[in-house]
């Protein structure tokens, strides 16, 4: 029946895999994240709220939502207000179309892979609005650093993209997934690790992690184009902040790894999931401890000295051995 | 100032700095043009409070001024003190004093690493030097009693004596630490994120650091040869050998570099007293009233050289007692440095020179056109500036 | 540098989990202060030489009692050396900590014959 299915759809937007179990999942990352880190560094991480701190990002994020909105006399209002809603609500439209419990993601079609470049290019640009509108001047030079620091890593990512779609013989991640999962198909790591390592190194700096965190360093510009958000919105912002960790590494491993499936088959697709975009979730964090702070001039020009050669290096060689 | 240049303040709450003090920095897209330092935000009336207090008061007082050069501080004002009375301290006494000033050398160089380390967003090199840190708190308490602010010295020699008991246990500490200095020396020049970082950054000339008087590693790492412990020696240095780190490269990484470097010569300092410790008494007694004079004396504290000026008018208290502390001496080049360069860099730059604010606030006024100079006190700082305020 | 991570994480983090891990005192730490009255005199001497002034008398001369301010106290422990009768030692206590203000000072009466 027709309402039937409108509603089973509504419960999949809403909970499952939809927004509460989207946000659930980043949060438990967020703490994954934060142990490992600590363990690298010899200490402990967040060990008291809940059992072993698991329950901790989401005092945080309680917290934050709790506290006072305070909103500068100077900023320019309708964009300081917006920013944060549309990066919300921008990673959670581009969270939609990974896979998650199965081959294929809730919403897909065929050229979802553009959109999805689409939507990260537009979550930079809003970072730099929101530096922009907050008129101050640490938040200024951070939101000039988020648009410096997007033209050094658009383009490697993105022709780092095309390798698992010149493969899948598709545009759409889910068809992706589904190649890779089907008899004929293989994981795209086996035949492109050069790939897999420039889309690991293009996402720490679209996550803006370090080395790459320059919008956000904290030590130079307080908190960069985060500054003068507070409150609830600055919840929303670091909402956004883990959401984007899950789109990132449900994205490799959609493309490089295969997504939420595996070679054993009664075992669900979630399962595989979590396996999954947890090494990569470990893989970033390990990188974290090993690594300061780049300058942004040296981050773009060293985008663009090594990282887009090596991607076009990449797509030619994948070419030859596909031939 | 071109219309594209605005200025940046840090400070005096920023968190790259530790304590608060001002810059306001003319910044143009990323580039310095222009520094202006503004100094008093931690100045506290010490000076004038020495005044009424005794000696032996003072002795703790000095300490305060700063946390981490609490005993070089406390050393100055010791042997100000046993000079302005002429007595002349133990030799065990003075050597008891050397190792705790290495011991604390030791311990702010391996703070100021894992603080540089933080302020070019490498977190993991600050938890791992605090951890080695951990270890020199730990000997600091078995000899003194207390991690930082050690009190250790008496007019006229040191308060406590050094036992087998804690001089075995001060020598493991010192294997323990020469094994991770080791490493931090040899993994520091080979990691390119420093390394970039801090290669060509807040660079300042020889001729520069020597106009601008520059003092400590900020001094050495342009290459000039200048260490208190060697010029003019006091304590046991005389008597025991050691290098004077320089290094040619005038920039941040230069100064780790002499950092690292001086962390190797005051293990080997700390070991060599250890070994050569003389018997006999740690103290001796001096008088209450001091006779009347003047004296200066110098100290190489962790970050540069220390003077204090004591005058003595018989009675138990100073008539006056000046500080003039490594750190403001090293402000001056600060600008120099950071002109020129990248807002990027401005943590690190500063955090080079290891900035401790607290030592560097005297509040002195000199008005040029009448040739006066007075100073005041915080009491007249708050009449002042409830005046400006209510009008 | 990734092996020297590598290896942290099979070491035991070194965070002591304060206040559930207490940290033992190296024995001549200086922490609280304690008069002992059946051997002062009331010469006064401590009271001249603290540098913070958390040392009152409490009355006169041989009779008196002796306030101690754990508020002003800097735990220098000058007045445990310049005590002629050794009166004043100084425990290892640290944790001196309180919310209420006036538990922090601390009255040391002198035994009275009753």
């Amino acid at each position: 029946m027709a309402w039937e299915v409108a509603v089973y759809n509504l419960l999949s937007v809403l909970v499952y895999p939809g927004i509460i179990f989207l946000v659930a999942l980043a949060l438990f990352y967020q703490w994954v994240d934060r142990r490992f880190f600590a363990k690298l560094q010899n200490r402990y991480g967040p060990i008291y709220t809940g059992p072993g701190g698991v329950l901790q990002p989401l005092a945080d994020l309680i917290k934050l939502l709790a506290k006072e909105d305070i909103e500068p006399a100077a900023v320019d209002k309708p964009l300081f207000k917006a920013v944060p809603i549309l990066l919300l609500t921008l990673t959670l439209t581009a969270l939609f179309m990974i896979p998650i419990t199965g081959p294929s993601a809730l919403v897909w079609f065929e050229g979802d892979l553009i959109f999805i470049i689409f939507i990260l290019s537009l979550i930079a640009i809003l970072a730099f609005l929101g530096g922009w509108g907050s008129t101050n001047m640490f938040s200024t030079i951070g939101g000039m650093r988020a648009a410096l620091q997007s033209l050094g890593y658009e383009v490697p990512m993105a022709v780092s993209f095309i390798g698992p779609a010149i493969m899948a013989g598709s545009l759409s991640i889910s068809k992706i997934v589904e190649w890779q999962s089907s008899t004929a198909g293989y994981w795209t790591i086996l035949l492109n690790p050069l790939g897999f390592g420039i889309v690991i190194v293009a996402f720490l700096a679209e996550l803006e992690r370090i080395p790459f965190d320059i919008p956000e360093a904290e030590t130079e510009i307080v908190a960069g184009w985060q500054t003068e958000f507070s409150g609830r919105k600055l919840a929303l912002i670091r909402l956004t902040f883990d959401l984007e960790l899950i789109l990132a590494s449900g994205l490799i491993a959609a493309l490089y790894l295969g997504g939420p499936t595996g070679p054993i088959p009664l075992i669900p697709g979630i399962v595989w999931y979590i396996i999954k975009t947890l090494i990569i979730v470990l893989i970033f964090a390990n990188l974290r401890a090993l690594f300061a702070r780049f300058r942004i001039d040296q981050m773009v020009s060293g985008s663009w000295k090594y990282l887009v050669p090596l991607a076009i290096v990449q797509i030619v060689i994948l070419e030859l051995l596909l031939r | 100032m071109s219309e594209t240049t605005f200025t940046v303040p840090v400070g005096p709450q920023h968190p790259a700095l530790k304590e608060p003090e001002n810059l306001m920095i003319s910044v143009d897209g990323e580039r310095v043009v222009d520094v202006k330092i503004r100094l008093g935000y931690v100045h506290r009336g010490g000076e004038k409070a020495f005044e009424a207090r005794n000696y032996t008061q003072g002795l703790y007082l000095v300490e305060r001024i700063c946390g981490i050069c609490a005993m070089a501080h406390q050393l100055c004002y010791a042997n100000n003190i046993e000079a302005l009375l002429g007595v002349t301290v133990p030799r065990r006494a003075d050597y008891i004093r050397t190792i705790i000033a290495e011991l604390e050398r030791i311990h702010s160089h391996l703070l100021w690493v894992g603080v540089a380390g933080h302020e070019i967003g490498w977190d993991t090199l600050f938890m791992y030097t605090w951890r080695d840190r951990e270890v020199v708190l730990d000997l600091m308490e078995l000899a003194t009693g207390n991690r930082v602010t050690h009190a250790t010295n008496a007019i006229g020699g040191v308060r406590r004596d050094l036992t087998p008991e804690m001089i075995s246990q001060i020598s493991k500490g010192m294997r323990h630490l020469e094994e991770r200095v080791k490493y931090y020396a040899s993994m520091i020049p080979k990691e390119r994120t420093i390394m970039k970082r801090a290669v060509g950054v807040g660079i300042l000339k020889p001729q520069d650091a020597v106009a601008l008087c520059a003092v400590g590693p900020t001094l050495r790492a342009s290459g000039i040869k200048r260490d208190v412990r060697r010029d003019d020696p006091y304590s046991a240095y005389d008597e025991i050998p050691f290098e004077v780190v320089t290094h040619d490269g005038c920039d941040v990484a230069a100064r780790v570099m002499v950092r690292v470097g001086e962390l190797f010569e005051s293990i080997k300092i700390a070991n060599y007293a250890l070994e050569h410790l003389p018997s006999g008494p740690v103290r001796v007694r001096v008088p209450i009233n001091v006779p009347a004079g003047e004296n200066v004396s110098l100290v190489e504290a962790p970050r540069g050289e220390d003077i204090h000026y004591c005058k003595s008018n018989g009675t138990d208290k100073p008539e006056r007692y000046k500080v003039r502390a490594p750190t403001l001496a090293n402000w001056a080049s600060v600008a120099t440095m950071l002109k020129g360069g990248y807002v990027a860099d401005i943590p690190i730059a500063l955090a080079a020179i290891d900035p401790c604010m607290s030592c560097t606030d005297r509040m002195t006024f000199t008005d040029v056109s009448s040739n006066k100079m007075w100073h005041w006190t915080i009491e007249d700082l708050r009449r002042h500036s409830a005046k400006w305020h209510g009008k | 540098m990734q092996n020297e991570i590598a290896k942290s994480l099979v070491k035991k983090p070194s965070t002591l989990l304060y206040p559930f891990e207490k940290y033992e005192s190296i024995p001549g730490s200086r922490g609280k202060v304690v008069f002992d009255m059946t051997k002062c005199i009331g010469c006064g001497l401590c009271i001249r030489d603290c540098p913070a002034f958390a040392i009152e008398m409490v009355g006169k001369g041989i009779t008196c009692d002796m306030k101690w301010y754990a508020t002003r106290c800097v735990f220098c422990g000058q007045c445990v050396e310049v005590c002629p009768r050794a009166a004043i030692t100084q425990e290892t206590n640290y944790d001196l900590a309180s919310g209420d203000k006036s538990s922090l000072i601390f009255e040391y009466k002198r035994p009275r014959p009753s």
